[in-house]
């Protein structure tokens, strides 16, 4: 048995000796995965099954087209803006199917962050831009995986939903080390290999797990743990989740389902983050590729903003016809928001200075908006909020106090969220 | 006439006098009468120049719009200009009074954003459609609902066939079909799906503009080959189509596969066809193509940003509309503040012996 195969499940696109790089490079000369300094309160949430669907649209969605819309002014575009299930608040017509679950969301429209480029800004705002002390900070994803572990289910803690392939990726944990990446579902289909050969009985698979385990510990013997220790990882989390191979049924779906939340990719991705959820996977995110619209972006707009409106209002419902909005938190958004400016190829570029996030679920106020931006929608006209803010906010409402809760990376304490930033306490219940 | 002399003889110089506009525009054109300019876009308004002293002279606006006004056209029998927007409101309007009020106003037009407007070539009817799909024919003078049907798709454009029976529709996939008019109903298609893709998951391009020549032998159709999502690049592209057997004659792409789009096409009297390109900021062509020619016997660098071509009834000016707004991540002031871009109109004319 060779290294390759001890990943080949999980790791189907990555060696095992690229996963260990990168679990090395992740720790960043710290040495060791990063621990919880008050584990008790670890238990304490983990009780609590909060979870997360993060919508992820990559390349940053227009926030006058959506969630800020500003009709009949300079910038305002050609769209006009509907009222919503919530009096007095109003989002572009392009988000029909939201509006119309308004009263259960919270949107920030006071979002200003500091990156205006894709390559450092998607990154920092997933990492949650903490204060630089030399170490790569965990996606929200890795750090929620890390802070609140698996639910009772014993699923994946942070299963990524994504067009194309899928495998682990560790990159996301940042010091955390490679255990807490995120287990990619490559089109919402399950990981290659994971289905049991035929020829393969039970048994025949019980002994050959035996002797991966028995290498395992000689191979482990001569390395440093917490290296191993992902590898084992993942090995367990695939048994787990060969139990519920029924996620992956497409027949088990109604009819209905497949119709509200559409046949597209990222309907199809939002449907199996529902899924997921009630499954009991800690934290769920759905990415969408190809929201830059730098160029005829009114067009993009009306052909891309329908693809996410839609299932984003049939996750809402369904989570709330469930019961479990209460405990489920559902964040939307991208690295940016698109410039007020529409330049002369009628798109519109990056702008980090006043954009939105839509949020619902898992204890935050219900039916409002936080923040606004100036009538020009050019800049923030109340209080900004960066990505600090939104990871002390999702952490609060997770039931992680940043202030009792901080990750030990060898030794070395490291708040959870940016030092300078605070919850936004309008939008937490 | 050979490329050279075509060249020789169309190629439009500058005249110095250009018009400046603070917002952007995404229509300037001619009055038939000729003493007009007359420019919708960003703001909602309806912008008009008196070009017929010395100096252009900018006239009191037509307002009521809402969105972007992205449609218009004239009634040169009536002198009537006809106007849509994106909220759904179609309006006329007589253009040459001096404070003008609409003659009549439909705010309700459509359901929301109305991408195409034609008037018929007897000036009785008007055509519209857009996002709804819907196609609706107006009375021109009264503005009553003549006739309407659906569309199977998104639309574009639309234009009147010279002879009056037939409207054209262009529209996202790229489908050019012909309708009979009286009927409402789908006679035939003409495939200019070059001009679409499915890139991913974002539907793009489509059949954006329409323009038959005087006899109605000739349909030109703009917009991009394989465009691309994101940042919209793609070859800037018209597509000329003999009228009669629906065949494609000339495909006439211009610039580069990571250009843009060619957002007008219009017949000069003399059989060539005048484009224009808007690709990035600062990018795209003008050129001039006779369609029974292997390459554009003019071609110019020197005037980007175009969204439209006018050709004035002395046949010798020509009004070149373009975008002028820089792009750009992140905050960019100007003096202190956010500049939202503007349009300029580039005065034009071809030599003195024609027209």
């Amino acid at each position: 048995m060779n290294d390759a195969h001890l990943c080949r499940p999980w790791e189907h696109r990555l060696s095992r000796r690229r996963l260990l790089g990168t679990m090395a490079a992740g720790a960043m000369g710290a040495g060791a995965l990063g621990g919880l300094l008050e584990p008790a309160i670890a238990e304490e949430l983990a009780a609590g099954e909060k979870q997360v669907v993060f919508v992820w649209l990559d390349g940053g969605i227009s926030q006058l087209e959506s969630w800020d819309p500003k009709p009949n002014t300079e910038h305002g575009g050609p769209f006009r803006d509907i009222a919503t299930s919530v009096p007095g608040i109003r989002f572009c017509e392009l988000l029909e199917h939201s509006a119309k679950v308004a009263h259960h969301l919270a949107v920030v429209r006071s979002v200003h962050t500091q990156d205006n480029s894709h390559s450092a800004g998607v990154a920092r705002i997933n990492r949650g831009d903490p204060k630089n002390r030399g170490v790569v900070y965990p996606y929200l994803g890795s750090a929620v995986a890390k802070l609140l572990g698996p639910t009772s289910a014993k699923l994946p803690p942070y299963v990524w939903v994504k067009p194309y392939s899928g495998g682990f990726k560790a990159d996301d944990a940042g010091f955390l080390g490679a255990k807490y990446g995120a287990l990619a579902l490559g089109d919402a289909k399950p990981p290659e290999n994971l289905i049991l050969n035929e020829s393969v009985t039970p048994e025949e698979n019980e002994a050959r797990n035996d002797l991966r385990k028995f290498f395992n510990r000689r191979y482990a013997s001569q390395r440093r743990p917490d290296w191993t220790d992902a590898n084992s990882h993942v090995y367990d989390v695939a048994h787990k989740l060969m139990e519920r191979m029924d996620l992956f049924d497409e027949s088990q779906v109604p009819e209905r389902d497949r119709e509200r939340y559409g046949t597209h990719d990222l309907g199809r991705h939002m449907l199996m983050a529902r899924r997921l959820i009630e499954a009991g996977v800690r934290f769920v995110k759905v990415n969408s590729y190809h929201w830059d619209s730098h160029g005829d972006n009114f067009n993009a707009s009306q052909s891309l903003i329908p693809q996410f409106d839609k299932p984003f209002a049939a996750l809402i419902e369904d989570l709330h016809d469930r019961g479990m909005l209460d405990n489920v938190l559902v964040i939307a958004m991208s690295e940016f928001g698109r410039t007020p400016k529409i330049n002369s190829h009628v798109g519109r570029d990056h702008w980090p200075e006043a954009w939105s996030v839509a949020m619902a679920g898992a204890g935050l106020k219900r039916g409002l908006t936080v923040g606004k931006t100036n009538e020009l929608g050019t800049f923030v006209d109340s209080q900004e909020y960066d990505v600090g803010h939104l990871f002390h906010t999702w952490f609060k409402a997770l039931g992680v106090p940043p202030e009792k809760m901080e990750y030990d990376n060898n030794g070395q304490p490291l708040p959870v969220a940016h030092d300078d930033c605070w919850p936004i306490e309008e939008v937490l219940a | 006439m050979s490329p050279d002399e075509l060249k020789k003889r169309y190629e439009p110089k500058p005249t110095g006098k250009d018009l400046a506009y603070e917002r952007q525009l995404w229509q300037a054109r001619y009055s038939p009468c000729g003493r007009f300019l007359i420019a919708c876009g960003y703001d909602a308004t309806i912008q008009r120049w008196d070009v017929s002293g010395e100096e252009p002279k900018l006239l009191s606006p037509l307002t009521g719009h809402n969105g972007w006004v992205q449609c218009m056209a004239f009634a040169p029998q009536t002198g009537k200009l006809f106007t849509a927007d994106s909220w759904g409101q179609v309006a006329c309007w007589p253009y040459a009074d001096e404070s003008p009020q609409p003659v009549w106003r439909l705010p309700e037009a459509h359901d929301g954003w109305i991408r195409a407007l034609a008037v018929s070539p007897d000036g009785q009817h008007v055509a519209t459609s857009g996002n709804d799909q819907a196609i609706r024919i107006w009375n021109a003078a009264d503005g009553k609902l003549h006739k309407e049907w659906k569309a199977p798709e998104r639309l574009f454009s639309l234009c009147f066939h010279p002879d009056g029976k037939s409207l054209v529709s262009g529209d996202l996939k790229g489908l050019v079909r012909q309708w009979d008019v009286t009927e409402g109903k789908s006679v035939r298609e003409l495939d200019a799906s070059l001009l679409y893709q499915l890139d991913r998951i974002q539907e793009c391009g489509g059949a954006r503009h329409l323009a038959f020549d005087a006899e109605g032998k000739l349909l030109a159709c703009a917009g991009q080959k394989k465009p691309g999502g994101g940042f919209a690049t793609g070859t800037p592209c018209v597509l000329v189509f003999d009228w009669e057997s629906g065949k494609l004659v000339r495909e006439m792409p211009m610039g580069g596969e990571q250009d843009g789009f060619a957002y007008d096409a219009q017949f000069h009297p003399a059989g060539f066809v005048m484009c224009a390109s808007c690709a990035f900021p600062g990018k795209g062509h003008v050129w001039f193509w006779k369609p029974d020619q292997e390459q554009a016997f003019y071609t110019s660098t020197k005037l980007p940003n175009g969204r439209t071509l006018s050709l004035h009834p002395d046949g010798r000016r020509l009004a070149l509309l373009t975008s002028q707004a820089a792009n750009g991540n992140g905050r960019q002031l100007k003096d202190g503040k956010y500049d939202g871009g503007s349009a300029k109109v580039q005065m034009l004319e071809f030599a003195a012996d024609v027209g």
